[in-house]
């Protein structure tokens, strides 16, 4: 029985009144998320939904990191062990718990107090309010590592301000927590000072109004103050390369962008494009292209096929390589195969769109949401 | 029984719903539950669009999301959704600026890279997809750019020689000139043969005059003339040392490049339409206007430095016809976006119907989704079903244009009237009753479907008006026929190669399975046109042999011809529904489309009184075919939400009635 009590000290419950915190609890790892902490997640979702006393829910994360993502470390081990269903098992249990916070009927509060990338940005940002503080970090930073941008972020990476969602998710470029605000990804800016009081004024409500959870959150909002070299104030040149229809058509407007005038943020933002996995940038811009008119749900679904084929490696191998270079070997110098984006033809990319051709397999089977509110609705 | 069943489930799920918060609803219809939630998709409705928009998926999605994030396209929230519509609330002025604007940004963006430059089959079926997704937002948009892609710059690709093309093109695509189409006059829309403007040639300056010589005679209807359009294609009789020589195109510049009206030209606006008020219809006057002798487009003739009229084609007939081409493109252009047009209305229009409730059975008991009542299904179903099949003909009909040849000039001109007549009538039909089955929240412009009645009447008339493209049909119909008796030829070409087979029988007896036969079917519907052709040509020849001309027996015999560019059109549409579903493996999909395709063929022979009339199905028969109709609604139904969703088109270009219309009508989103 310890790994049951290891499974429950991975996510520590609080109960205080209505309000339930759970505090992510791996600090050692940044609070990447483990198989177990995820299925955890998923119970506790589900048990305060039926339950009339819960009314809140908050998310926040032990030590410096709200999360730092899945905990692909261990996916990639059993993906070298010629096991791909075991991976593909995690992100089908991590999609499923992303759809039930997108479409949950009660607020959660995510108190974003530190790093938040990939697997975390799932787990807060489809949640009804999202607390920045001045210190997130913000990332998706998938394309570096051979992956794309998954947990539904082809939902909320799409509906940001023109096509910024394109930036965050192709480049991986970091946001801070005034960054994240501006951009719509938070709702609410609270210094770190003041969280604590925040904490305990949330823990007093006994309600799910998210009007009056919204008032009480607004008490400690500060206004906080954009930096100068912020990349959203380069929206105008991000809307005008971004906006292309191809990964190669944004990297030549990049690029005339920069022959017209020096300007490091923009050579910066090319190389960056330049070392990520090639087939990654062509399907993560598919992917928020496509998630850009779909709902959630679908958007999960059409993320879960992709992820299957991007562990079972039939068309590139460049996860396995990417976490090898980045995570285990760490010699930061991953070998991409196809190596360039001209290499890429439109029938590969479309492979990992299409249904995984294996009998075992199965699409990502979201659970049926009734009688939500209309504010779970809107993002179906 | 299922269906019993299935309703049982639906009403008691309704009943069982908790009373939620809103002091509103205490009685539990008036809440909205999301149509996904409730109903099935029996097929991959991914897949479907497949076969619906056949090419350029990804390139389409791309568009809608540049339109999707962009403020220039009027994104507003409703009920927790975008929604992205022009502002029709703005002046006729404000509305030709956003036009220009809206194609200022795609322009940027790289979407008209190539819709001149290149050639070939990919490049032109991307422009189409293009141009499709662009009318689903907005049609003045969409007209604006085919009168400047399709129409000027057509008209240079196809009149205009390799001086024209690199002169022109590149700069058509850039927009560094903006191009107009002069061709309807005052006095003359679709008879253009009878146009007045008439061109001489000076040989002593090399140059061409243009003259406008009576008000009847002026430009009339030419979009972007009125604010925008620098240069404009002339359409003129030319006059060559005092022979006609008929109809030729030139170019002329009407702005300069700060938007000064150019001297000798005159120009007016044709004022606030109905719809298409993003579109600057101008009136052209042309004053001695003189262009140099190059700016004729001089692929079929040409005039020499010293006034002699040169061409191949001897024949002024001919020679007409081949200025016609370009027009085809824009028939093309409107049978498709016809159909785009009755998909955006349709699918606002059903899934409003599986959300709304209205009467009771019982007292107390719940009230019905408007699609659960039979007379909606039969209302909103066969439409569907006929979308579904002009769907499959307006890609056929895209496809016979990119791959064109001279041979088959005729069949593309036959099918392109055919078609552009038929389907956007039917876009008509299907936005009335779309307006109608949305009630009053069918009248309001945000909900899109009453609004685009006034953007798409003009479909009906513009580029050749609808009742003289079916004449055509008809009267090449008739050519076919008495060519093949004085030849004794067989039939051979637009799809009249039945006509060599002995006449289909009709059961006496028609069961609900053979109904549903496609062989059936379609001999019914050659049956048809097979007899109308006869008959038609029987009467004309009647007339002729009571002394009237050929020309006017044809103009007396106009119910026959009507009857039969029907018959023509159905068959045609029909044909390509059941080439599309033998490519399928079957299946789900396959069988759905079986459903569909039955509808279609089912309520053609419904509400067309000449099967009864000529008797191609008994009375008896025909109670047959209608009670048939009322099953396949019922069949149908269960799939209702699949098959508009298979559209395609993204959430942001329906309406708000089409999702949570309750909150997107609440007192709180009045609130900011």
């Amino acid at each position: 029985m310890a790994s049951s009590l290891a499974e429950e000290e991975q996510v520590l419950v609080e109960e205080k009144l209505y309000a339930r915190t759970l505090v992510l609890n791996r600090p050692r790892q940044l609070n990447a998320f483990s198989f177990q902490m995820i299925s955890r997640m998923l119970e506790l979702f589900v048990a305060y939904e039926e339950d009339s006393n819960v009314k809140l829910v908050i998310v926040k994360g032990k030590g410096r990191a709200f999360c730092a993502g899945g905990d692909v470390a261990a996916v990639v081990r059993d993906l070298n062990q010629g096991n791909w269903k075991l991976g593909a098992n995690f992100f089908r249990k991590e999609f499923t718990l992303n759809y039930l916070i997108a479409t949950y009927s009660k607020p959660q509060v995510s108190i974003l107090n530190g790093i938040v990338f990939g697997g975390g940005a799932g787990a807060s940002i489809h949640g009804r309010f999202r607390v920045a503080t001045e210190n997130l970090v913000f990332a998706m930073p998938e394309t570096a590592l051979g992956l794309f941008p998954d947990v539904g972020a082809s939902y909320f990476l799409s509906r940001l301000p023109g096509f910024f969602g394109e930036y965050l998710g192709l480049t991986g470029s970091r946001l801070d927590g005034a960054e994240m605000l501006a951009c719509g990804l938070a709702t609410h800016f609270v210094p770190s000072t003041r969280l604590s009081m925040l904490e305990e004024a949330l823990c007093k409500v006994d309600s799910s109004d998210p009007v009056i959870i919204s008032a009480i959150i607004d008490k400690y909002t500060q206004q906080p103050h954009l930096k100068d070299k912020s990349a959203f104030l380069r929206m105008d040149v991000i809307d005008k390369c971004f906006s292309r229809r191809t990964v190669e058509q944004i990297l030549s407007a990049l690029e005339e962008e920069a022959t017209n005038k020096k300007d490091d943020w923009i050579s910066s933002t090319i190389q960056t494009l330049k070392k990520a996995s090639p087939m990654s940038l062509k399907i993560s811009l598919r992917s928020i292209r496509e998630g850009r008119l779909q709902g959630i749900g679908q958007c999960l679904v059409r993320e879960y096929r992709m992820v299957s084929h991007v562990l079972r490696g039939e068309v590139s191998k460049d996860f396995a390589e990417g976490c090898r270079a980045l995570l285990v070997d760490k010699d930061k110098n991953p070998k991409w195969e196809p190596s360039k984006l001209e290499l890429i033809s439109d029938s590969m990319v479309n492979q990992y769109f299409s249904k995984v051709d294996d009998e075992e397999w199965e699409e990502l089977k979201l659970p049926a949401r009734t009688n939500l509110p209309v504010s779970a609705i809107a993002k179906l | 029984m299922e269906r019993v069943s299935w309703r049982t489930q639906v009403l008691s799920k309704h009943l069982q719903q908790p009373p939620s918060q809103s002091p509103l609803s205490s009685n539990p219809c008036l809440s909205y539950s999301p149509p996904e939630l409730s109903e099935r998709f029996d097929f991959e409705t991914k897949e479907m669009r497949e076969i619906l928009d056949a090419h350029n998926l990804q390139d389409r999605d791309w568009l809608f999301g540049l339109i999707k994030q962009s403020g220039l396209f009027n994104p507003r929230n409703a009920g927790g959704r975008v929604f992205v519509s022009p502002n029709y609330n703005q002046s006729m002025e404000q509305q030709r600026e956003m036009t220009m604007k809206r194609i200022g940004y795609l322009l940027d963006r790289g979407v008209f890279r190539g819709w001149l430059t290149d050639r070939g089959p990919e490049a032109e079926m991307r422009k189409f997809a293009f141009h499709e997704v662009i009318g689903i937002y907005d049609h003045s948009l969409a007209v604006k750019l085919g009168v400047h892609f399709f129409l000027w710059g057509g008209a240079i690709q196809f009149f205009g020689t390799k001086r024209h093309h690199d002169k022109w093109l590149r700069d058509t695509e850039s927009y560094a000139v903006k191009g107009c189409f002069a061709m309807s006059e005052l006095g003359h829309g679709s008879n253009v043969r009878g146009i007045e403007t008439v061109t001489t040639y000076d040989s002593n300056s090399g140059e061409f005059v243009i003259n406008t010589p009576s008000e009847s005679a002026q430009k009339y209807w030419i979009g972007g003339a009125a604010n925008h359009a620098t240069h404009t294609i002339v359409f003129s009789q030319l006059n060559i040392n005092g022979k006609n020589q008929g109809v030729h195109a030139f170019i002329a510049q009407i702005r300069d490049d700060d938007g000064n009206v150019c001297p000798n030209i005159r120009l007016a606006d044709c004022g606030h339409k109905i719809g298409l008020n993003g579109v600057d219809n101008g009136r052209i006057w042309f004053d001695n206007v003189r262009i140099p002798r190059e700016n004729l487009l001089n692929s079929v003739a040409d005039v020499s430095p010293d006034g002699q009229y040169l061409s191949a084609i001897k024949n002024p007939d001919q020679r007409f016809a081949a200025f016609l081409a370009p027009l085809t493109s824009g028939r093309v252009t409107i049978a498709v976006s016809a159909v785009y047009s009755s998909k955006v209305s349709l699918a606002i229009a059903i899934r409003y119907s599986l959300t709304r409730r209205a009467f009771s059975l019982t007292p107390n008991g719940p009230e019905v989704l408007l699609l659960d009542y039979p007379s909606h299904q039969r209302r909103l179903l066969p439409l569907l079903a006929k979308t579904y099949a002009m769907s499959f003909a307006a890609n056929y009909l895209k496809m016979i244009y990119v791959k064109r040849t001279p041979e088959t000039n005729k069949t593309l001109h036959v099918v392109s009237s055919a078609f552009k007549a038929t389907l956007s009538w039917h876009n008509m039909r299907t936005l009335q009753e779309c307006r109608e089955a949305c009630g009053g929240q069918g009248v309001k412009t945000e909900n899109r479907i009453g609004h685009m009645k006034g953007e798409y009447d003009v479909q009906t008339t513009f580029e050749g008006d609808n009742n003289v493209l079916m004449q055509q049909v008809s009267k090449a119909l008739l050519g076919e026929f008495v060519a093949a008796q004085k030849t004794k030829k067989p039939f051979k070409g637009l799809g009249l190669e039945h006509m060599n087979r002995a006449s289909p029988e009709i059961p006496s007896h028609l069961t609900s399975s053979t109904l549903r036969n496609s062989q059936f079917q379609m001999d019914a519907f050659c049956l048809r046109e097979r007899d109308l052709l006869k008959r038609f040509a029987a009467e004309v020849s009647q007339y002729q042999k009571q002394g009237e001309s050929k020309e006017y027996s044809f103009i007396l015999s106009y119910q026959l011809a009507e009857d039969l560019g029907r018959a023509f059109s159905e068959k045609a549409i029909l044909q390509t529904f059941s080439d599309v579903e033998a490519t399928l493996p079957a299946g789900s999909l396959k069988d759905v489309l079986g459903l569909l395709r039955s509808m279609y063929a089912l309520v053609c022979m419904e509400e067309d009184a000449a099967f009864l009339r000529y008797g191609y199905l008994s009375p008896d028969n025909a109670a047959a075919v209608r009670k048939e109709v009322t099953k396949l609604c019922s069949e149908l139904r269960p799939n209702a939400l699949a098959l508009v969703s298979s559209f395609g088109i993204p959430d942001a270009f329906l309406s708000p009635i089409a999702f949570n219309w309750i909150e997107s009508n609440s007192w709180s989103s009045t609130q900011h």
